[in-house]
C-alpha cells in the first residue's frame, strides 16, 4: 500500500493522468506482488523493499551518455528529454506518437494485464506521466541504427517508458541502454509492436553503479512474419528484474533471444520470460546465460506457452550456467507448456564451473591460470555480446566495463 | 642405453616417478632421460600410462606426484604450475585437442606466444607482427590464414586440429616437446605434413617425446630410443628397431619382459 500512498501524495489526484488512474485502481487491491508467486518467490525481499524506498522522482536530470557517439548517422534519444522528435526523411519516417494514440495503446495493454504478472509495468505506469514516455512510430527502409537511453539518478527513483511502432516491412537495429546511478532505481517498461514483415534486432544494456536496482519489462507482439530478435545483458545492479513477455500474435513469426546476466558480492538479477504462440508456425531460439560469483544469486524462469492453435511450434529454450564460487547460487527452470500436438519443442539447463580440461590446455601453452579464466569467460559472453547490435567502438567499451566487472 | 656418455645435460630427467590420481596409482616409478637432439617414442597398450605420463610432465594439476622427480633443465620442476613450464619452453601436443568456442585462434595464438616470449626476454608482438611470424609458421603445417579468424579448434577437423597443435608448436620454439598421439586420425598426407612439421621445427638443441602406436609416424621421424611402458612403468627400451619388432610381434610379446622384470 505503501508505495501507492507515496505516488498519490506525490501527486494531487487531479495532476494524475487517466493511464495513472487506471493502474493505481489496479494496484489497489494488491499493491505489492504476491511473493509467493512463481515470478517472485525467488526474488530478495529486503532488496526488493529497497528498490521500493528511494524517493520518486519525476525530473529528468542531464546526464553523459557513457557510449560514444562516432557515427554521424547514429540516431540516439533520451527518455525524458523534452525535445520533440520527428524525422522525415528519404526513405523512412520516424515520428513521435501523439499523446491520444499513447493513451489508447496503454491502455489496450493494460486491459490484458495480470495485477501480478505485469506488477512491474503497473507500477511504471502508475508513477510514470507522460514526459518520461517515449513513443515513436516508425516506417520505411534504410533506417540508420537507433539508440536509446534511460537512467535513473542518485537517490531517487525514475520511471521511464519506451513504446514503439514498427510499421510493415520496416527494419531496425536498436540498442537500449538502461544506467543506474549509485543508489537509485530505475523502473523501465518497453512495449514494442512488430507490424507483418517488420524485422527488429532489439540489442537491451542495462548496468549499474552502487547499489543501484532496476525493474525492466519488455512486451513484444508480432504479427505475421515479424521477426524480433533480442541481446541482452544485465549486469552491475544490487537486484535487477529483467521481465521479457513476447507474444506471437498470429503465429508464423520467428523470435531469438540471447540474454545474459551477470552477478558478483551480493547482487541479484534475475530473468523472466515467457513466450506465447497464439498461431501456427512459430519460431523461438532463446538461450540465456547466467554467471554467478561471489555470493551473488542469478536466476532465470522462462516458459513457452503453445496452445492448440499454434500446431507447427518450432521452439528451443536453453539455458546455460556457469557457477565460479562456492557461495554463489543459481535458480534456473526454463518450462514448456504444450497443448498443440504437432509441434517441435526442447527445453535445458546446464550448471558448470569454469571447463578444467580448457583451463589446463591454455595453461600449457604458457597462459596464466587468471588470463586462461578470462579468456573462457570473455568466451562464454561472447555468444550472447555479438547479438547485441553494438557497433565495434561500443563494443570495446562494453569489453571494458565487463573487464572491470 | 640411456648410461651412455652424452656431451652435453639432459633436457628433461624424469627419476624413478610415481603418480596417482584419486589415490589410483599410474605410474610406478618412470625414468627417462633426454638429451638435446633426441627423439625418444614412447609406445605401449592403452591405458598403460603414456598419456598420464606427458601431462604429468606438463602439471596436470589432477595428478599427484608421489615419488621421484621431474627434472628440466636441472632444476626440479615438480610444484611448478602448467603455465611456468611451459613458459619455460615444455611443449604438451594434445592427443584431442581442446576445442575452445568464443576464443580467436589468432588471439589464443599471440597470447602463448607472448607469455613465451616474455620469458625468453624478447620484445612481445602486437597483433600486426604476430600475424608475420605466424603467416611464415602457418607454411611448416600447410595451414591456411583462415584457420587463424576461427575459434580455436572449434568445427577443425581431427587432422588440423593436430596441425594447429604443430603450428602451436613452431611457434612457441619449446626445448622439448611431447607429442601425444599426435597421428592419431590423421590420413598419409597429413601424417606426411605433421611429421615434417615436427622436423623442421626440431633441432640439435631441442628433445622430442613421441607416444605414438604406430610405426608409420617412426616411419617418417625416426626415434633415437623407443620405450615400451605397461602398467605405468617402462619396461623395455631400445633403439628405433624395438618399434618395428613390436609392430611384428604385438605387445603379447613385450608381456614376457614384464614377467622377467
Amino acid at each position: 500500500m505503501e508505495i501507492i500512498e507515496k505516488i498519490k501524495t506525490k501527486q494531487s489526484q487531479d495532476s494524475l493522468t487517466e493511464i495513472q488512474k487506471i493502474c493505481l485502481d489496479k494496484l489497489q487491491p494488491s499493491p505489492l506482488p504476491n511473493p509467493k508467486s512463481e515470478q517472485w518467490r525467488l526474488s530478495n525481499k529486503s532488496k526488493f523493499s529497497n528498490f521500493l524506498n528511494y524517493p520518486f522522482n519525476e525530473k529528468n536530470p542531464k546526464f553523459d551518455t557513457p557510449f560514444p557517439k562516432s557515427s554521424q548517422s547514429t540516431i540516439r534519444l533520451v527518455i525524458g528529454d523534452s525535445c520533440q522528435f520527428n524525422l522525415i526523411e528519404e526513405n523512412y519516417s520516424i515520428k513521435q506518437l501523439s499523446e491520444d494514440k499513447l493513451v489508447k495503446y496503454i491502455k489496450e495493454q493494460i486491459s490484458c494485464f495480470d495485477e501480478n504478472e505485469n506488477w512491474s509495468d503497473l507500477l511504471n505506469l502508475s508513477l510514470n506521466c507522460t514526459k518520461n514516455t517515449l513513443g515513436l512510430k516508425i516506417n520505411g527502409s534504410e533506417i540508420p541504427p537507433i539508440e536509446i537511453f534511460s537512467h535513473a539518478s542518485s537517490n531517487s527513483l525514475n520511471a521511464k517508458t519506451l513504446i514503439i511502432f514498427l510499421e510493415k516491412n520496416c527494419d531496425i537495429n536498436l540498442l537500449q541502454v538502461n544506467l543506474g546511478k549509485e543508489n537509485s532505481s530505475l523502473s523501465q517498461s518497453t512495449f514494442f509492436f512488430l507490424e507483418e514483415n517488420s524485422s527488429v534486432n532489439h540489442g537491451v544494456v542495462s548496468y549499474g553503479e552502487n547499489k543501484s536496482n532496476l525493474l525492466n519489462s519488455l512486451n513484444v507482439i508480432q504479427q505475421n512474419n515479424s521477426e524480433y530478435n533480442l541481446g541482452s545483458l544485465h549486469f552491475k545492479f544490487n537486484f535487477a528484474r529483467f521481465e521479457i513477455r513476447i507474444k506471437q500474435s498470429e503465429g508464423n513469426a520467428k523470435t531469438n533471444i540471447k540474454s545474459m546476466q551477470i552477478t558478483k558480492k551480493d547482487e541479484q538479477i534475475s530473468t523472466f520470460t515467457k513466450i506465447d504462440f497464439n498461431g501456427p508456425n512459430g519460431f523461438l531460439d532463446q538461450i540465456n546465460k547466467s554467471l554467478a560469483d561471489d555470493k551473488s544469486h542469478a536466476i532465470f524462469e522462462g516458459s513457452i506457452i503453445v496452445p492448440k492453435i499454434a500446431q507447427k511450434t518450432d521452439a528451443s529454450q536453453l539455458s546455460r550456467n556457469l557457477l565460479l564460487s562456492n557461495l554463489a547460487q543459481i535458480d534456473t527452470k526454463p518450462q514448456l507448456e504444450i497443448i498443440a500436438d504437432d509441434v517441435k519443442c526442447k527445453h535445458g539447463a546446464t550448471i558448470s564451473q569454469l571447463n578444467e580440461e580448457e583451463l589446463f590446455y591454455m595453461r600449457t601453452r604458457g597462459i596464466t591460470l587468471t588470463e586462461a579464466s578470462k579468456l573462457q569467460l570473455s568466451s562464454y559472453f561472447q555468444e550472447i555480446i555479438s547479438f547485441i547490435p553494438v557497433s565495434k567502438d561500443r563494443w570495446d567499451l562494453l569489453d571494458k566495463l565487463l573487464q572491470e566487472n | 642405453m640411456q648410461s651412455q656418455m652424452k656431451e652435453s645435460d639432459p633436457i628433461l630427467e624424469v627419476e624413478n616417478l610415481s603418480a596417482s590420481t584419486d589415490n589410483l596409482p599410474i605410474l610406478k616409478g618412470v625414468s627417462l632421460a633426454v638429451y638435446p637432439g633426441e627423439i625418444h617414442a614412447i609406445m605401449g597398450r592403452n591405458g598403460c600410462g603414456k598419456s598420464t605420463l606427458s601431462k604429468i610432465i606438463a602439471g596436470h594439476p589432477s595428478y599427484n606426484i608421489t615419488n621421484g622427480d621431474i627434472k628440466f633443465l636441472g632444476e626440479n620442476i615438480n610444484s611448478l604450475e602448467p603455465e611456468e613450464r611451459a613458459q619455460s619452453g615444455i611443449f604438451l601436443g594434445f592427443q584431442y585437442p581442446i576445442e575452445i568456442p568464443g576464443v580467436s585462434n589468432l588471439e589464443f595464438l599471440r597470447v602463448s606466444t607472448n607469455a613465451r616470449r616474455k620469458f625468453l626476454n624478447k620484445e612481445e608482438l602486437d597483433t600486426f607482427d604476430f600475424e608475420e611470424l605466424v603467416k611464415e609458421k602457418l607454411e611448416i603445417v600447410k595451414m591456411d590464414h583462415a584457420f587463424l579468424s576461427r575459434s580455436v579448434n572449434q568445427g577443425f577437423s581431427g587432422g588440423e586440429k593436430k596441425r594447429n597443435e604443430i603450428l602451436q608448436m613452431a611457434l612457441l620454439e619449446p626445448k622439448i616437446a611431447i607429442l601425444d598421439e599426435t597421428d592419431s586420425g590423421l590420413d598419409i598426407d597429413a601424417l606426411r605434413i605433421v611429421a615434417s612439421g615436427i622436423k623442421k621445427i626440431s633441432n640439435s638443441q631441442t628433445g622430442i617425446i613421441l607416444i605414438t602406436h604406430y610405426q608409420r609416424l617412426l616411419d617418417e621421424i625416426k626415434p633415437n630410443y623407443v620405450h615400451v611402458m605397461s602398467d605405468g612403468q617402462i619396461i623395455k627400451t631400445g633403439e628405433s628397431d624395438l618399434a618395428l619388432e613390436l609392430e611384428k610381434k604385438g605387445y603379447e610379446w613385450t608381456d614376457n619382459f614384464i614377467k622377467e622384470t
